[in-house]
């Protein structure tokens, strides 16, 4: 725990020393600290393109061996599988490419790692990572426009909304890889024990959480990310989040969202994890009836003595939910490299290895048809978790990404925190948390 | 009278152990709880109410951990390290800190006060443009890059300085008399007359050294390079965390420690109290 406040600090510090070191570098960090992305989209498109223009298509096929770097934060036992995954590649193809895993840490020294080697110009080929990690230095992505258009099975058959995602920027900066969404994991033999049905609504989740209350003196519902549930609240009750000009939800919908959640928490229903972090350890010791987490985090439930379950999230007036897990981005400048590096990304994110990537990690496959080959479907016969992520791809929504919006994803679950520990009522929930988010900008 | 001076020793004597077994164990607690912690179940780790000691013990805690990582290469990097960095730093600081103190050479005092200006920049701002010029240097990846950037500290030239100011300046003129060199006064006279200042240096250098995360992150891309810090983020994922194995990890990697302190407190103590110095 103290490793990762100090792991956390330290990454604020990093990010803002690279931010002055960006302002005081010659030529390409300069954009960094506080351009729009989309005028910073424009600034590459120039010395991009002429190797990308010469890149896919025919020549292709004229890739000369070379090494490819691939920076990632996969530990334990989804790195075995990427590292399973990338020797096939390795051994199989047929330039001569090597791709070398590196394992960054976590997320958090990845993030880190990546933005000061934006700033020393030490970006590696590839790398994992996330949106909102990326607008400090959008001009040094490749576009995949070409690549995706000339030189890709099939575009079509991505999820929707992980194309979306990997669009957001107005052109293609990454191929999604793994990728997770929130779901509801309850213990069913709990809910069963009280003849509860599982919450499909908000108004299934107070009836239950009261109920288990009553029952059993405790709460019935948590949430791993109290930024995750602000958002994907407002997104069920029809209201929005934020965009780039500010908080959205100031209106009859954000209040009735907020009410909800107030209510859930100073009720009871609803708890704080605490130095945890993951409420995997307390849904295992029975202490919640259900929470909502990432589907990556199901390894981490020890259901002993009763039984899991997982389903999509409780709607409202609409079903929304999150989508978690990163992208592969390009950083390579050499053509060659580019070619080999997108050959690469082909490969592992073929129908056939992302099947392989899905069952071995408990991952989402990123393709429809992924989905539908008999291993990954007898895979979710036996797996609650993946069969109710699919249950409600047709649901996900991803954050935007803006200049604050890994400020405001920062800022709100404190700020929730604290709501919680004041017992604050629902008309005070709006007012903070809109003030919270539009001191971002 | 003195049966009264008697009961009021007692009571005094009390209330001292009182309060120093209250601060020990305020102290030891994180350390028992980590230790109780790497021997949990999961389950246990979360039990309400907590319990102190594990119902059996979880050997196999440590195995998994150590199995989760090279540790035994992370622990022979972060020796090196620690041990090149320590005395890189101990070099640099004593000679600096005699020439600051002792020695008269012009723009002693600009030299001086730019050092201490150093003081006022965080280290963490420097840390974009360090790692600039080890790329430049091509020393990624290597021993070099984790080491070099920290063989000198202005914090601990700035410290011994002042220690070394406080020496008569009579000594020196009585050495001199007697034709002792100024590198032969600094070796005989200087350094023994202030080892728990460098006892001091050395230990708060040896502890800021094995912690180290961000830098060895940094610079370091190959696991044959990477120090036993970065291995403790292995157990951590963007959905959950081990935290028994966590905690197994932060055993094994604050075990070496303990154990030089366990060995050489004696000195740690002293350099501490009389250099009015903390780790």
């Amino acid at each position: 725990m103290k490793l990762k406040k100090i792991g956390a600090s330290i990454l604020a510090m990093a990010m803002a020393t690279s931010m002055l070191a960006g302002c005081g570098q010659s030529a390409p960090a300069e954009t960094a600290a506080d351009t729009q992305p989309a005028e910073q989209t424009e600034a590459p498109a120039a010395e991009a393109s002429a190797t990308e223009e010469a890149a896919p298509a025919e020549e292709a096929k004229n890739i000369e061996a070379t090494e490819v770097t691939f920076w990632h934060a996969m530990n334990g036992n989804l790195e075995s599988v990427l590292t399973e995954i990338t020797d096939e590649f390795n051994n199989s193809n047929e330039y001569g490419i090597k791709v070398t895993l590196v394992n960054q840490g976590a997320y958090g020294d990845l993030q880190t790692k990546l933005q000061a080697s934006a700033a020393a110009d030490a970006l590696p080929d590839l790398a994992q990572a996330y949106n909102n990690w990326l607008t400090p230095y959008l001009d040094k992505i490749v576009k995949l426009d070409d690549f995706v258009a000339n030189d890709f099975d099939n575009w079509d058959d991505v999820v929707e909304a992980y194309r979306d995602e990997c669009s957001e920027f107005g052109f293609i900066h990454a191929v999604p890889y793994n990728k997770s969404t929130y779901v509801l994991f309850y213990n069913k033999t709990m809910l069963d024990e009280l003849g509860l049905s599982v919450p499909e609504t908000w108004a299934d989740v107070q009836a239950d959480a009261k109920a288990v209350m009553d029952a059993k003196n405790i709460a019935f519902i948590g949430y791993d990310d109290l930024a995750g549930v602000v958002e994907a609240s407002l997104h069920q009750n029809g209201a929005n989040y934020v965009d780039a000009s500010g908080a959205l939800f100031n209106d009859e919908k954000g209040l009735e969202t907020f009410t909800y959640l107030s209510d859930l928490y100073n009720n009871g229903y609803a708890r704080l994890v605490g130095e945890d972090g993951y409420f995997s350890n307390v849904i295992s010791n029975q202490q919640i009836a259900s929470y909502v987490g990432s589907s990556a985090g199901v390894s981490y439930i020890k259901a002993e003595g009763w039984e899991l379950g997982v389903a999509p999230l409780p709607g409202n007036v609409n079903k929304a939910a999150n989508m978690a897990g990163t992208n592969i981005v390009m950083f390579a400048q050499d053509s060659n490299k580019q070619l080999a590096a997108w050959e690469y990304l082909k490969y592992i994110t073929s129908t056939e290895a992302m099947t392989k990537w899905a069952v071995g990690t408990g991952y989402l496959p990123i393709r429809q048809s992924a989905y539908e080959t008999a291993e990954y479907k007898a895979y979710m016969e036996e797996n609650v978790c993946a069969a109710a992520c699919y249950e409600q791809a047709k649901d996900f929504f991803f954050s935007p990404t803006f200049e604050a919006s890994n400020d405001i994803r920062s800022t709100v679950p404190s700020t929730v925190e604290q709501l919680v520990y004041d017992k604050a009522d629902a008309q005070t929930w709006l007012d903070t948390i809109v003030e919270a988010v539009n001191a971002q900008y | 009278m003195s049966q009264k001076r008697k009961v009021g020793n007692v009571i005094a004597t009390i209330l001292k152990y009182a309060v120093l077994i209250f601060g020990a164990i305020f102290t030891i607690l994180p350390f028992v709880w980590m230790i109780s912690s790497s021997l949990k179940t999961p389950s246990e780790l979360v039990q309400i109410p907590p319990s102190l000691f594990p119902e059996t013990p979880q050997w196999v805690n440590y195995q998994e951990a150590w199995k989760a990582a090279p540790f035994a290469r992370y622990f022979v990097n972060t020796l090196i390290v620690t041990l090149c960095t320590t005395c890189g730093v101990l070099v640099t600081t004593v000679l600096s800190a005699f020439a600051f103190s002792r020695l008269n050479f012009p723009g002693k005092k600009t030299v001086f006060s730019l050092f201490l200006a150093t003081l006022m920049i965080p280290g963490e701002m420097l840390i974009i443009t360090n790692y600039e010029t080890i790329i430049n240097l091509h020393w990624i990846d290597s021993y070099k890059a984790m080491i070099i950037p920290w063989i000198s500290s202005a914090f601990y030239i700035y410290l011994l300085t002042r220690f070394f100011m406080q020496v008569p300046e009579s000594l020196y003129l009585a050495a001199k008399v007697d034709k002792c060199s100024d590198f032969k006064y600094m070796i005989k006279i200087m350094v023994p007359m202030n080892k728990q200042a460098i006892f001091s240096i050395a230990i708060l250098n040896i502890i800021s050294s094995w912690n180290a995360f961000l830098w060895p992150l940094l610079v370091t891309n190959s696991q044959e390079m990477r120090v036993l810090s970065n291995g403790l983020v292995r157990f951590q994922t963007e959905a959950g965390s081990s935290t028994e194995l966590i905690m197994a990890a932060s055993c094994m990697l604050v075990m070496p420690i303990i154990i030089i302190y366990l060995f050489l407190r004696k000195y740690i103590i002293e350099g501490v109290t009389r250099s009015g110095l903390k780790g």
